[in-house]
């Protein structure tokens, strides 16, 4: 059996005498009974001898003989002897044969915790790098989908009042639902920052939330929508993975200067450098889009519809869409109210899609995405096209193109069927004044549940495809 | 290391009976040998510290000690009396050995304050404790606390 290890760490109020008296007899009394010990000190000068994450997690057990706070939840999970500095020094041999015994408890029990994290990192570095990709979207998605229920619905609210009633220079002008579209506004505002935040974070722990936000920010406020977001958020990930890396050399010591100062300084400073990476393609995306579409506004219903519907479901709320929704709402001014009918019904048509395959295929879809399912039919009805991007954006490669059919369907039909929408947005709430409200109906509905059932059969094969998976590897 | 040791600051066969007359004779000492500008910051920061947990700790020994802005250098005060003064200590023995530590309120150099520390440290060792307590003079204490010092 290999010699007993044993971490400690010992503390005291003024940290000048008791510290390293109580160190010293430790280590006289681990000698003594022939465990190997390492004793960090909490004195004056600050921390010495630190113990690492590797110490900790090698160790048999850990000694906590201080005074004050020595930051003991690290060692949760671990057997510990806690006690004061004084019995640190006067019963050192004691504490120690507790621990050679086996007799101290095991501080707080959630070792799971560690294990977990330990998993999550390994997954990062280990070689399912798409499982480890999937991964960071999904803490980006789960923590967006608040923001985008509350601040959607907000929203949606504020339509029932009329769809004009936030401009105060409109006559439906109400001062309540202007106000629910401004806080809406501003939960909505927060969801691509959240996302790029919490996908950093999940590459990166702590720091990479920061660096993670201000990404989140740039994209937003450039008009990169959530594609951008999530392009921000690997960045900005990735950055403090690569920060961290260089800065591994640094002492121990200037850990604490590195997670308040170099790691938000230096991350944001690079991220902010390559802003233009992210944001300054989407305006020419845009500009090039809208001149491309305008160029299409006479062409045969279908090539139109086709290209309408894919380019409202390809980013929702980015770029590509606003170009589609700008050249709606400016065709309309001049009197087009075709060419926008269909933009609303590819706008409507993605979060649609998803409230129709959680209502069909309930079994695949967990249970928030359950709920957000039923809430985008709120979202879709008023026009909300970002309620379908925490679907969208667990796999857009999947996802996007199955919108992308589901709103070229609805676009296409709304353009057969000469369908006429004099408002820019609103959603159903318009249908009084649509020309030929019920087949524009009738199109979204068709478009909806076209994607609906590729979105359901892509989610079932994607079961089947883990059910498999985990059959095999019982069998090997 | 001189520096922080001082013959003049070390005395023997002192007959202090309480705690507080020991603080008020390190306190004087302090102030005579230019180590504090007055004694009563000194005899109340020892008080202080003496109050959130005992310094009296193993074998007669006692390590009182205060930070204060009082302090203008680093020094330690050490008296050996002849009998023993209650200290509460950690093994409840009557203290007949103080080392007293005294650190300027600013001591942002860590030099002295591990010194300091590792004369904590050595006190630990029996032996040293040991010869602290048998030695007849304060040259020899002087050169038992340098050797000790140096080992550490």
């Amino acid at each position: 059996m290999s010699k007993i290890k044993i971490v400690a760490a010992t503390g005291c109020p003024t940290g000048i005498a008791h510290t390293f008296m109580a160190a010293e007899a430790l280590k006289i009394a681990a000698e003594k009974l022939g465990v190997e010990i390492k004793v960090e000190t909490h004195g004056q000068v600050g921390v010495e001898n630190a113990l690492t994450k590797e110490d900790i997690r090698q160790a048999d057990g850990v000694i906590i003989a201080a005074d004050k706070d020595v930051q003991a939840d690290r060692f949760v999970g671990q057997p510990v002897v806690e006690v004061s500095v004084g019995r640190g020094i006067k019963d050192a041999e004691a504490l120690i044969q507790q621990i050679i015994d086996g007799k101290a408890p095991v501080y707080k029990a959630s070792k799971q915790q560690n294990t977990a994290s330990a998993e999550e990192q390994e997954a990062i570095s280990g070689s399912s790098i798409g499982r480890a990709i999937y991964k960071h979207l999904m803490n980006g998605v789960s923590h967006m989908l608040p923001f985008v229920v509350g601040g959607g619905v907000l929203i949606a609210v504020s339509f029932l009042f009329g769809i004009y009633s936030a401009d105060p220079n409109h006559e439906s002008y109400n001062q309540f639902a202007a106000m629910l579209k401004e806080v809406g506004g501003f939960g909505f505002s927060l969801m691509v920052p959240i996302l790029a935040a919490y996908i950093a974070e999940s590459i990166a722990k702590r720091p990479g939330l920061v660096v993670g936000f201000v990404a989140g920010v740039i994209a937003n406020t450039g008009g990169a929508g959530f594609l951008g977001g999530i392009v921000g958020g690997f960045l900005a990930g990735y950055i403090i993975v690569l920060l961290s890396k260089l800065f591994s050399s640094l002492p121990k010591t200037l850990d604490g200067l590195k997670a308040i100062f170099l790691f938000p300084v230096i991350g944001i400073f690079i991220t902010g450098s390559i802003r233009t990476l992210i944001v300054n393609p989407m305006t020419a995306i845009n500009e090039s889009m809208m001149s491309f579409l305008s160029s299409f506004q006479d062409a045969n219903p279908i090539l139109l519809g086709l290209i309408v519907g894919a380019m409202s479901a390809f980013d929702m709320g980015g770029p590509v869409n606003k170009a589609a929704y700008v050249t709606g709402t400016a065709l309309l001014s001049e009197g087009n109210f075709y060419f926008m009918a269909g933009v609303s019904a590819a706008c409507i048509t993605p979060p649609l899609v998803t409230g129709f395959a959680v209502l069909f295929f309930k079994k695949y879809f967990n249970q928030s995405e359950r709920n957000a399912g039923l809430v985008n039919f709120i979202l879709g009805s008023t026009h909300i096209t970002e309620g379908a991007i925490p679907f969208a954006a667990k796999n857009p490669i999947v996802v996007i193109p199955i919108l992308m059919v589901g709103s070229a369907v609805s676009a296409i039909l709304t353009y057969l069927f000469g369908v006429q929408v004099p408002a820019p947005h609103g959603g159903f709430l318009v249908l009084p004044v649509v020309t030929g409200a019920i087949k524009w109906l009738i199109a979204i509905l068709a478009g909806s549940l076209v994607g609906a059932f590729l979105f359901g059969l892509y989610k079932k094969r994607e079961a089947s495809k883990i059910q498999a998976e985990d059959t095999e590897l019982k069998a090997a | 290391m001189q520096e922080v040791f001082a013959l003049e600051n070390i005395s023997i066969n002192e007959k202090i009976k309480t705690q507080m007359e020991a603080f008020e004779r390190i306190a004087e000492l302090a102030v005579s040998n230019g180590i504090a500008n007055s004694p009563q910051p000194v005899i109340d920061g020892l008080h202080e510290r003496e109050k959130e947990s005992t310094t009296g700790f193993m074998e007669g020994f006692a390590i009182p000690h205060t930070k204060s802005a009082d302090v203008k250098k680093a020094g330690v005060i050490v008296l050996k009396t002849d009998n023993g003064i209650e200290w509460n200590s950690l093994d409840g023995s009557p203290v007949r050995f103080i080392i007293s530590l005294l650190i300027p309120e600013d001591e942002a150099g860590t030099t002295h304050l591990s010194l300091l520390s590792s004369l904590s440290r050595m006190l630990i060792h029996g032996e040293v404790r040991e010869q602290l307590m048998n030695a007849g003079s304060s040259r020899e204490i002087f050169e038992t606390l340098n050797t000790s010092l140096q080992n550490q």
